[in-house]
């Protein structure tokens, strides 16, 4: 009787891996390949335009390389920095709008669809109109400050090595924001009300329930919205690519902006692999620290 | 089950047999080039004219985008794969020294050209190790444009033209004394290629040796980057500025002086847009201390794809592409200069062009071309970068110079092309 059971059981079993690889192979025909195909690539030396130096494998030579490159290392500087700015501020202000979503009691549709149309926004012509805005001749930003004289006749955002970030900064808050306040609101509405009811009949103010209740329950949806956004930052590439360019120089250059230049205009297929490496390792390694810390008791305890 | 079999069978034979009598009927060549407006309608018709005096041979004409870039890229992909078509290669000038030492095209020398007529700065930019490997096709030049309402001589001399570009701007007779292309891609280096001229630098010599850390071009830098700042004339918004950006301002009557290309000239002729219509000519850029005036030169060249099918023919199209009669008639289609030095003499020219032949002629022989490498894209992207950081401020013209020809050297040294062991 029992064996006959697991006769059964492992038939079942046998059946589940075969219904399941079809998914598998395309997992792995999806993401792994690729994945192992540029780490492979980023072990030889091989450039398209030089194609008499053949495509010899160097073992680490290429990641050797980065580390002694300025460049890469300012790129690499660029992008934590923008990320350890911008998360936290687009978390902040992600809150609130998710917090006067939730709360609104008139024309909630109205808000919450003002509120999400620059996250439906193609980030390309996101970024083109904030070029135009922060424009040194035209722009409406750059206009009234030249007028009341907090700038010179020469001053010009895009050729300022820190001023430049600020337009990036703004165009990826502007951006993102929305998506983060859609996770938070999420989290909000799963608060049950009934807690805030006790609370106020104890006493206690709207800071205080927000302190004590509201900001403890949402963590688990912070934490997953700070990971997605901490991974977009660490990627940052378009935003950059339609302001910038990366310049002046290379001031505003993130490290996916670079790997770009190394593939596809220096055509270094190793080296540019070994930079798209190291960039899926950032936030690869970056994702897998914030779970582990952060994630763990937070997903299982409340549940 | 068998009479399917029977008729899927005669189907496919039957389609087999279609195809290849479609394709032993004709020979194919393709052409590779850039296809927008006037252009495309030079090309079209051209290529019609000598599929007309080969019977038997199908041109086709595949379309690349008109971004050099992502041309550039395109062609490396399929060259790198030894795709034998496209046969015929519209290159940019500055690629040509990269296709032949990669071996993706045919050395020209076989099919024999009288190469005399060409202009040598073209010719020299066609040439990798002293084999001839593309034929010049039409050139581009960078023109100084100045106001004939404001000045009444070009410079003579690049001190010239800063004090009378400050004057007219403090004038109040303009906003800005000259604009020219920043930002940083390959304009900003073929405007940097002009200055250094004027002051008599380079970036490699003639044996392909590193200099643009020399003196002549520290001080060709220097003065580009106190035009923006300490003198003023030069607005600090040209380093985010391309070809059109500077335009629109001298269309509008806001600079004394632009450095840009021929295209332009058509454009601020035109009554109903431009405000300097028939207040404007063009001059070479003059001429520093210890140099001579300058016209960075671009341009396009044919080259006939190394893993061709049919080199012969390929090489008759080139040929017949980049005969006189077909560049007369893209100078007055598309307003492309001809590479052909003889047909400067000509009134046909004169005819065509928009341009005024006797302002062109001069900034023919001014004419300076930029490194001939095979790692040329990737040394410009050295330059421009350490170029945008001295002018913008981030680092004294003589420091980035010097970065620049560090780099450069380790880049040539890294493809086997520096200057002490010129074999690969």
């Amino acid at each position: 009787m029992i064996r006959q059971a697991r006769a059964i059981e492992r038939e079942e079993r046998r059946l589940a891996r075969w219904l399941v690889a079809p998914a598998l192979v395309f997992i792995l025909l999806g993401s792994f390949v690729p994945i192992a195909a540029t780490g492979w690539e980023a072990l030889h030396g091989h450039d398209l335009r030089l194609p008499w130096l053949g495509r010899p494998f160097v073992g680490l030579a290429n990641f050797v390389e980065a580390t002694g490159d300025l460049r890469f290392r300012s790129a690499l500087l660029h992008t934590v920095t923008f990320a350890v700015i911008t998360v936290p501020l687009e978390l902040a202000l992600g809150l609130a709008l998710a917090l006067i979503m939730h709360t609104a009691v008139h024309g909630r549709a109205l808000i919450r669809l003002a509120a999400l149309l620059p996250w439906a926004v193609p980030t390309v012509v996101a970024a083109l109109v904030w070029r135009f805005m922060f424009d040194a001749q035209a722009g409406i930003i750059s206009a009234p400050l030249l007028t009341f004289g907090a700038v010179g006749e020469s001053f010009d955002w895009f050729v300022h090595p820190l001023a430049a970030w600020v337009p990036i900064g703004a165009a990826d808050i502007w951006k993102t924001t929305p998506f983060v306040a859609i996770l938070l609101l999420a989290g909000l509405q799963t608060i049950d009300p009934a807690l805030h009811e006790a609370a106020r009949m104890d006493g206690a103010r709207a800071v205080r329930r927000f302190a004590t209740i509201t900001l403890p329950l949402l963590r688990p949806a912070l934490i997953v919205a700070a990971a997605f956004r901490m991974l977009d930052a660490l990627r940052l590439f378009d935003v950059a690519y339609v302001l910038t360019g990366g310049g002046p120089g290379t001031a505003t250059e993130p490290l996916s902006l670079y790997a770009f230049i190394a593939l596809m205009q220096h055509l270094r297929f190793g080296y540019g692999s070994a930079l798209s490496v190291t960039v899926f390792l950032l936030t690869f390694g970056f994702a897998l620290i914030w779970v582990r810390a952060l994630g763990r008791p937070a997903v299982g305890d409340r549940m | 089950m068998r009479s399917v079999l029977r008729l899927f069978a005669v189907v496919a034979l039957a389609w087999w047999s279609a195809a290849c009598g479609e394709r032993g009927g004709a020979t194919r060549l393709t052409f590779s080039g850039s296809a927008l407006g006037p252009e495309a309608t030079v090309v079209r018709r051209q290529l019609a004219r000598f599929a007309e005096r080969y019977p038997g041979v199908d041109v086709e004409l595949r379309v690349t985008p008109d971004a050099a870039d992502q041309r550039h890229q395109l062609y490396v992909q399929w060259l790198n794969a030894r795709a034998p078509e496209p046969d015929v290669l519209q290159l940019d000038v500055i690629w040509t020294a990269e296709f032949a030492g990669a071996g993706w095209i045919l050395p020209l020398e076989p099919f024999g050209l009288d190469a005399d007529d060409f202009i040598p700065a073209a010719l020299a930019a066609s040439r990798w190790r002293g084999t001839l490997y593309a034929v010049p096709w039409f050139v581009d030049l960078g023109l100084l444009y100045w106001r004939t309402d404001l000045l009444d001589a070009p410079p003579r001399s690049l001190s010239d033209l800063g004090d009378a570009a400050r004057r007219v701007q403090s004038a109040g007779r303009t906003r800005f004394g000259l604009v020219w292309q920043g930002a940083r891609y390959e304009g900003l280096v073929t405007v940097f290629v002009e200055h250094l001229s004027a002051f008599g630098g380079g970036i490699l010599d003639a044996a392909g040796r590193v200099i643009v850390d020399e003196p002549p071009a520290v001080r060709a830098l220097t003065f580009m980057r106190d035009a923006i700042g300490r003198d003023g004339f030069v607005p600090s918004s040209v380093l985010t500025w391309r070809e059109e950006q500077a335009r629109f301002v001298f269309q509008n009557g806001d600079a004394a002086f632009m450095r840009n290309w021929p295209y332009a000239w058509a454009l601020l002729q035109d009554r109903s847009r431009s405000r300097v219509a028939n207040r404007f000519a063009v001059a070479p850029f003059p001429a520093g201390e210890g140099g001579r005036p300058a016209a960075a030169l671009g341009g396009a060249q044919l080259a006939v794809n190394a893993w061709s099918a049919n080199p012969t023919l390929a090489w008759e199209l080139v040929r017949f592409l980049t005969a006189p009669e077909q560049m007369l008639e893209r100078a007055r289609l598309a307003a492309q200069l001809p590479s052909r030095r003889s047909l400067y003499a000509t009134d046909a020219l004169a005819e065509a062009l928009p341009i005024p032949v006797a302002q062109v002629r001069q900034m023919i022989d001014a004419a300076v071309a930029r490194p001939v490498t095979p790692v040329y894209s990737e040394l410009s992207e050295m330059l421009q970068v350490r170029l945008h950081r001295a002018l913008s401020g981030q680092q004294t013209p003589a420091a980035a110079l010097r970065e620049a020809a560090r780099e450069i050297r380790a880049l040539l040294a890294r493809s086997g092309l520096a200057a002490e062991d010129q074999t690969p």
